[in-house]
């Protein structure tokens, strides 16, 4: 059987996909495994096949009443399919197919119904769902004629398994089904289009069933994807039925098809997001459900490519697009389920399969809709594709009006008021000015200021932009004197006014005077020799290009003093992760140290050929790989570092070794527990009414694995034994016998008490509990049996007490006024 | 009255410690025997299976019935007897 080749963690993996987590798959446990696979799978076609089940409930947990009443029903309808099942392989080749092609045609039909009305059911938010459940009242009266048994069944409440088997829908069904109903579409009305359209949308159930359970054998898959396909391949998606159904040959042949088809792809998407939440192994649920907004896009979208599609349809597109888009399709289908190897043997079986009349018409339009929809698929939906748009706009948005409102800023900064020709209302003269002059020459003087302040704004400005008509930022008073003139002849009178006034205004009034030589003060008109503008004016650009490199130079300051924080920052935060990792790497490499030596130690203790000691550089090769060596070399050091400082059951020391000084390490630690003494060592469970009998049925009791004959040593164990039982039974006065049987491998302990009251006690006290590093456990002996082995208990009646020196077992029995109770078995 | 046997009620008294696969509920002369032969030899291999199979009742069923033959019944008053013992012990 093929199932022999697959290895563990085949099995394992293929028994996940079931959504069965199984236990490790051993030597013992893979047949078992192997089986229950194999149930799986039949399980798959049965479902397939019929949907008997209606009460399964919707709990992922009761999968398997569900297998079985499928399976026992199923078996009962469809024995030949059972033999067919029982050559099962888990290679689902072609070996398979032609014994499903053997078609068993009528048998399939009846699948149909219950899957398809099991899938109905849950589509309750589909509006097609109206249009199904015509159609599939339709399909389904014409069906029952033919199929009476399984409708009854199926016709009953069918809740959705959620066991979620995935149908394994052989594809020879289909296709035989699909070469049924294409030729009995051609004489197309409505009812065979309606029983078509719901043979499809079985189908469709039946693919999408298979397809959501995810990524069964590969082959299954395939074969499922390629059906889901071919279905989609085989007709044009028309959004509605009605209009555009053109009476004539394969157009109506095409149309109930693309109806299927997009009714079916849009509700396997629906199914398959609703098997995603129900499913066990909820993997797929993340891929599904997102899958749905975009499908409920696409409706619209299916509606505006009707058109192309009719058009698509009526050339001839030859089969060979359908080949190749189908591995496009495939490639846009992978993030949903994984196809594994054996794809490709299929699709030239399916190429075969496929009719080649009608089909091979059918046009590439439907494929590209179904790539353009697992395309989308890889985009965000249109929800989400808006709003990513949005926040873009937004983004740029106020990335525009910062800027505008820099650029305004510097406008405003560089310009100054520019005010004209008009009236100066205001000037930093003070009201001696005003009642000085005249208006008009107040004007005049007032205008000449400004003209000549602005003039010597212009001239600075330029200067200091770098411009050669300027050379010099101040103008001499010759210069200035032609300047005003040229503007206005009625300046030169004033000029020297105005000077005095400007010198005479104790503020800044944006022109600056200086004498013969820069910087000097002056007082007097007759000084002046140059004058400079205060507040330059600079042409547009330059101000903004001066602002543009301020400003890029703040923030580029800024920025590098943000760099430069950061990387300390970060530089310290990775120091100090290498050290906490180089630390714990430490640590675990001196657990593994302490390991190694320990086990040697007490190797040592057993084989005392070996040397107690172990050479430093011999456990490091030990422990670390030669590759590694370098790497852990810092940790190796800093393990030595610790051990030698912290660990006290490790010496370090240095011996010779065949020839060479070594340090070696010693290993001090005395073993545990070589007290011989024998002591109780606590409970092992609690003891309920489960694991002990709920009275005490005889004052007899039979203690076992109290000792191991073999090992045992010395000549009294056997006292120190009774001492033992005695002292743990110390409250309980009433054990009158003891017997310890040396010889019984099982370290068996006879004890007799006065009545089953104290027996119970004695049980309560010892049973369960830990003895020397073992398990004690007792029973209750019946009496008559107990004397008949030891007869001397017959007559004990006196209570045992325990000797108060535990230590050192008195060689002598340890009653004392018991003189009828004589030695000790 | 339960409906646990006899046997069944003295595994589950105590730790089964060496006890022999026979002493296994359901587990009699003949299956012990084949038991044994498989290498199941005491009950605590046989508990060791049950405990790999994750104590899972169909799994370990059908394990019994592939090594042994055990019969629906036998399979049952085994599994129940190991699983009740694992309930008290484990």
């Amino acid at each position: 059987m093929a199932s022999a080749q697959l290895t563990d963690e085949e099995l394992f993996s293929q028994l996940k996909c079931f959504g069965y987590i199984p236990g490790p798959v051993t030597e013992n446990t893979r047949p078992v495994y192997l089986k229950k696979l194999k149930k799986f799978r039949e399980e798959q076609q049965q479902r397939a096949k019929g949907r008997v089940s209606g009460t399964s409930s919707s709990s992922t947990g009761a999968p398997r009443p569900v297998r079985h009443d499928v399976r026992r029903l199923s078996s009962g309808r469809r024995p030949g399919l059972k033999s067919s099942v029982l050559g099962f392989s888990s290679d689902e080749s072609d070996a398979e197919t032609p014994l499903r092609r053997k078609g068993l045609d009528h048998m399939k039909r009846p699948s149909r119904n219950p899957h398809l009305q099991q899938q109905l059911k849950i589509r309750t938010a589909t509006p097609l769902n109206e249009a199904n459940k015509k159609q599939y009242g339709v399909g389904t009266a014409l069906k029952s004629n033919s199929f009476p048994s399984p409708d009854g069944q199926t016709n009953a409440s069918l809740g959705w398994e959620t066991g979620k088997r995935s149908m394994h829908d052989p594809e020879s069904r289909d296709e035989d089904i699909n070469d049924d109903e294409v030729q009995n579409s051609h004489p197309v009305n409505g009812r065979s289009a309606a029983r078509l359209n719901t043979s499809k949308l079985a189908g469709e159930y039946s693919d999408s069933d298979e397809e959501e359970v995810g990524g069964h054998g590969g082959p299954e898959r395939d074969r499922r994807s390629l059906e889901l396909r071919r279905i989609y391949t085989s007709g044009p998606f028309a959004s509605h039925v009605d209009g555009r159904s053109r009476i004539g040959g394969k157009n109506c042949a095409l149309n109930p098809f693309g109806n299927r088809a997009m009714a079916g792809c849009r509700e396997e998407d629906e199914e398959r997001g609703k098997k995603g939440d129900l499913d066990a192994s909820g993997g797929l649920r993340s891929h599904m459900l997102p899958r749905k907004p975009i499908y409920v896009s696409l409706g619209e979208d299916r509606h505006s490519k009707t058109g192309e599609n009719n058009h698509v349809n009526s050339e001839e597109v030859a089969s060979g697009s359908n080949i190749d888009l189908r591995p496009r399709y495939r490639a846009a289908y992978s993030p949903i389920l994984n196809p594994q190897g054996g794809y490709s043997n299929h699709s030239p079986v399916q190429n075969h399969a496929y009719s080649p009349g009608t089909q091979k018409k059918k046009p590439t339009a439907p494929e590209d809709e179904l790539l353009l929809q697992f395309k989308r698929e890889e985009q965000p939906s249109s929800g989400s594709f808006s709003a990513h748009y949005l926040s873009m706009f937004l983004l740029t948005a106020a990335c525009l009006f910062f800027l505008l409102l820099g650029l305004m800023y510097i406008r405003m900064r560089g310009s100054g008021s520019p005010v004209g020709d008009g009236v100066i209302k205001s000037h930093p003269f003070g009201s001696n000015f005003d009642s000085s002059y005249s208006k008009t020459e107040k004007d005049m003087i007032l205008k000449l200021l400004l003209s000549l302040h602005d003039h010597l704004g212009i001239v600075a400005g330029h200067h200091d932009c770098g411009e050669e008509q300027y050379p010099s930022r101040s103008l001499s008073r010759e210069q200035v004197t032609q300047y005003l003139l040229a503007q206005n002849g009625d300046f030169e009178d004033f000029i020297d006014v105005s000077l005095e006034w400007i010198i005479r205004a104790g503020q800044d009034v944006g022109i600056k005077l200086s004498g013969q030589r820069a910087d000097d003060l002056v007082t007097d008109v007759s000084e002046i020799s140059w004058l400079e503008s205060t507040h330059p004016r600079m042409p547009f650009t330059c101000r903004f290009c001066r602002a543009l490199l301020t400003v890029m130079n703040k923030v580029l300051v800024v920025a590098v003093v943000v760099g430069l924080v950061c990387s300390v920052v970060c530089y310290v935060k990775y120091r100090w992760r290498r050290e906490e990792e180089e630390t714990r790497q430490m640590y675990d490499m001196v657990e593994r140290i302490i390991d190694v030596l320990r086990t040697h130690g007490e190797a040592c203790q057993e084989n005392r050929d070996l040397e107690p000691y172990l050479p430093i550089p011999h456990v490091r090769d030990s422990l670390v790989q030669p590759q590694d060596r370098r790497k852990m070399k810092k940790v190796w050091e800093l393990a030595v570092k610790f051990l030698s400082a912290n660990e006290s059951r490790i010496r370090t020391e240095t011996q010779q070794i065949k020839g060479a000084d070594f340090m070696v390490w010693r290993w001090i630690q005395p073993p545990l527990s070589s007290d011989k003494s024998k002591m109780w060592q606590g409970k092992a469970f609690p003891l309920d009414r489960r694991n002990s009998p709920p009275n005490s049925l005889t004052p007899c009791l039979k203690i076992r694995n109290m000792f191991d004959p073999d090992m045992e040593v010395g000549d009294s164990w056997d006292l120190a034994i009774q001492e033992a039982i005695l002292e743990k039974c110390s409250d309980n006065d009433g054990i009158v016998h003891i017997s310890v049987d040396k010889n019984s491998k099982e370290g068996c302990v006879y004890v007799k008490c006065l009545s089953a009251e104290h027996s119970g006690k004695a049980f309560k006290a010892l049973h369960g509990s830990w003895f020397d590093g073992k398990l004690v456990t007792v029973k209750y002996l019946r009496l008559d049996r107990y004397h008949q082995r030891f007869p001397q208990a017959q007559g004990c009646s006196v209570p045992l007490k325990a000797s108060s020196l535990h230590q050192t077992p008195t060689p002598y029995p340890l009653q004392h006024g018991g003189p009828n109770s004589s030695g000790f078995s | 009255m339960s409906s646990t046997s006899q046997k069944h009620k003295e595994f589950v008294a105590e730790p089964m410690g060496e006890k022999p696969v026979m002493a296994l509920a359901g587990i009699g002369e003949v299956l012990g025997g084949k038991l044994e032969e498989k290498g199941f030899d005491k009950a605590y291999v046989v508990l060791g299976q049950f405990l790999v199979l994750k104590k899972d009742e169909e799994l370990f069923r059908d394990w019994l019935k592939d090594t042994c033959g055990a019969n629906a019944k036998q399979q049952r008053d085994c599994f129940g007897c190991l699983k009740e013992w694992c309930d008290a012990f484990l």
